[in-house]
């Protein structure tokens, strides 16, 4: 039914969907807020209205606490949408995410590396931006090794795909839980909970941060649609037609390094949701990448603000850590999706039908 | 308007070409032969700008190919291959409009839509506009993808500009109707200013399409022409490691080859 919709009206009705939802993300809680409550204090906050005297305590929970957790959680959203658009376009593939070809994992080492050697001679002089450096120095070198290893000849093999990605995080893996072993207790307890996802650490300068970079990155992004169709064809079709491949894919690279890596530093490892929303768009609507990059973004801030209303009312008042939610939803399309090329092709194995 | 000047390449050490020169036939259909191995792609990659020389110089329109940026160059030179495919669902029309990317900034416009529903026509996949791509044929799917480098390469502007096509072995997966009225349609571009270059395997079939005949043999030209019976059939033994037989026509039907081992 949305295939009658334009662009612009699906952008809008996932636009107005979104509103709602963060509206009603603001409400739930430890602290339940009226939407007229909210109204308020956002007001006051503006400095539209005069805040009455006394009565701080919900206005700074709320003020402090679950506006920016709100706020973080869509632009995360939002993040991981774009990513997985951005990927799945380098890729050539509906199977590939950041979680599976590396970045989110390349960026828990670096962050993790941060966190238990943040306070040596090494990372100091970085100060507060070393998390998010180090974040996309890792994420970096993971998702350019996944993709080295599953290129060859302007293709992109499905089977050494995945099996690069497995290899690649394993060893991120692996240098995470080392990293953790031999950190102090509250560190090592970060580091666990950190890779499992969650907006609980949420403040107003991390949330500017992710921001800024997911607005720069984005905006950039959109240049980038007719490419990534283009490039769908193969390395040398796109090439026929005038985009230099090489270049298009060091700067995807870059561009959707920067906002998973940071995003990644502040809130953890948050897997599938970069593969669910593309692949709903292209059910939903089509597979051209000029509406799958702006659409990713609201329907990955949509998604997010209702896995993170989810993460808070299930077993209150402990939360549920945001990963193991996309990873129940994620993890069965992931599967939906591989067999489906494997039926597409005839060998069994994806990999070798290209 | 397609000039190879003095051609080598060499890649981990093989020599691939080794001086060629071949200056092909303006608005025409030029053929490039060869057996397996004898460097028929690498030329056309080189001459169609994919890959550079380890030395001589790509000319277009007495111009090298290096002056010419790429968006310049994508309009006014095609590549169809052998065989594309796409393992997203995008509708043919879609994948057509691609061809006009190299003419348009944000969005389409009318004439660029207008071309699309125009080349979609041209080679019979009009009615099928709105299908998958990847629900189609391995015959349907080429004529898709003609018909969006006849998009990327439309002149129709008057006066015309000289256009290039580049066809890499078209026909290789095609059955025997596709492949003619694949040849027909691309033919028929020589009255838009279009050099067609052409790698065909099939020796009657090029025989058939061709204007000019470029021979290729472990890595150097052996022979240019622009008759196929002024093919030596020792030459063609030789190079294709066959017996060879030219049979006469009768009647309407052009003179063929035979060949056995």
């Amino acid at each position: 039914m949305l295939r009658r919709l334009s662009f612009a009206q699906i952008y809008l009705l996932f636009g107005i969907l979104l509103v709602a939802a963060v509206v009603a993300s603001a409400c739930v809680g430890a602290f339940t807020y009226t939407p007229h409550r909210i109204a308020t204090l956002v007001g006051e906050a503006l400095g539209w209205i005069t805040a009455p005297p006394g009565d701080t305590l919900d206005r700074n929970v709320f003020l402090q606490l679950r506006l920016p957790r709100v706020v973080l959680a869509g632009v995360v959203g939002a993040v991981l949408g774009v990513s997985g658009t951005l990927m799945q376009g380098l890729f050539r593939n509906p199977i590939v995410e950041p979680g599976l070809v590396g970045t989110s994992s390349g960026a828990a080492l670096g962050a993790s590396f941060v966190f238990v050697f943040g306070s040596t001679a090494f990372t100091r002089p970085l100060g507060t931006l070393g998390v998010p450096l180090f974040a996309f120095a890792g994420a970096f070198a993971a998702t350019m090794l996944v993709y080295r290893l599953s290129t060859s000849f302007g293709k992109v093999n499905v089977l050494t795909l995945l099996l690069a990605g497995i290899a690649v995080n394993a060893v991120c893996a692996a240098g995470t839980g080392f990293l953790s072993y031999i950190a102090r207790d509250p560190q090592a307890r970060n580091i666990t909970f950190w890779n499992l996802g969650t907006f609980t650490t949420a403040e107003w300068r991390g949330v500017t941060l992710v921001s800024a970079c997911f607005i720069a990155c984005f905006l950039w992004s959109l240049r980038y649609g007719k490419a990534l169709n283009a490039l769908m064809l193969g390395e040398d079709e796109a090439a026929y037609l005038g985009i230099d491949p090489r270049r298009l894919v060091w700067q995807l690279l870059v561009v959707n390094t920067i906002m998973v890596a940071v995003a990644t530093a502040m809130v953890g490892v948050i897997a599938f949701i970069g593969l669910v929303v593309p692949h709903l768009l292209r059910i939903l609507r089509s597979s051209d990448y000029t509406f799958l990059l702006p659409g990713s973004a609201i329907l990955g801030a949509l998604l997010m603000e209702l896995i993170d209303v989810v993460a808070r009312v299930v077993i209150p008042p402990a939360e549920l850590p945001i990963g193991i939610i996309t990873a129940l939803i994620g993890a069965p399309i992931f599967l939906s999706i591989l067999l489906r090329q494997r039926g597409m092709h005839g060998t069994g194995v994806p990999g070798l039908d290209g | 308007m397609v000039e190879a000047l003095e051609i080598s390449y060499r890649a981990g050490g093989t020599r691939i070409l080794d001086g060629v020169t071949a200056r092909f036939r303006g608005n025409a259909f030029n053929v490039i032969l060869g057996p397996n191995g004898a460097g028929k792609s690498t030329l056309l990659k080189i001459a169609s700008g994919l890959l550079h020389p380890t030395s001589g110089e790509v000319r277009y329109d007495g111009r090298a190919i290096g002056n010419y940026d790429p968006e310049a160059l994508a309009k006014m030179r095609g590549v169809l291959s052998q065989h594309v495919e796409l393992a997203f669902p995008l509708p043919v029309e879609d994948v057509v409009l691609m061809g006009r990317y190299p003419h348009y900034g944000r969005a389409p416009s009318a004439h660029d839509r207008a071309i699309v529903a125009e080349t979609l026509a041209l080679v019979g996949m009009h009615e099928k506009r709105a299908q998958p791509y990847p629900t189609l044929s391995g015959g349907e799917q080429q004529k898709v993808q003609l018909a969006r480098v006849l998009s990327q390469i439309w002149n129709d502007a008057e006066p015309r500009g000289p256009v290039c096509l580049f066809l890499d072995e078209p026909t290789s997966s095609l059955d025997i109707h596709y492949q003619l009225a694949l040849l027909e349609i691309v033919r028929a571009f020589r009255e838009r200013r279009c050099t067609i270059i052409a790698i065909l395997h099939d020796l009657n079939v090029a025989s058939r399409y061709g204007d000019a005949f470029f021979l290729l043999e472990r890595g150097r030209l052996a022979l240019e022409t622009d008759s196929a019976d002024a093919i030596p059939l020792d030459l063609i033994e030789r190079v294709f490691q066959v017996r060879a037989e030219r049979v006469p026509g009768t009647g309407t039907a052009a003179a063929t080859w035979q060949f056995r081992l």
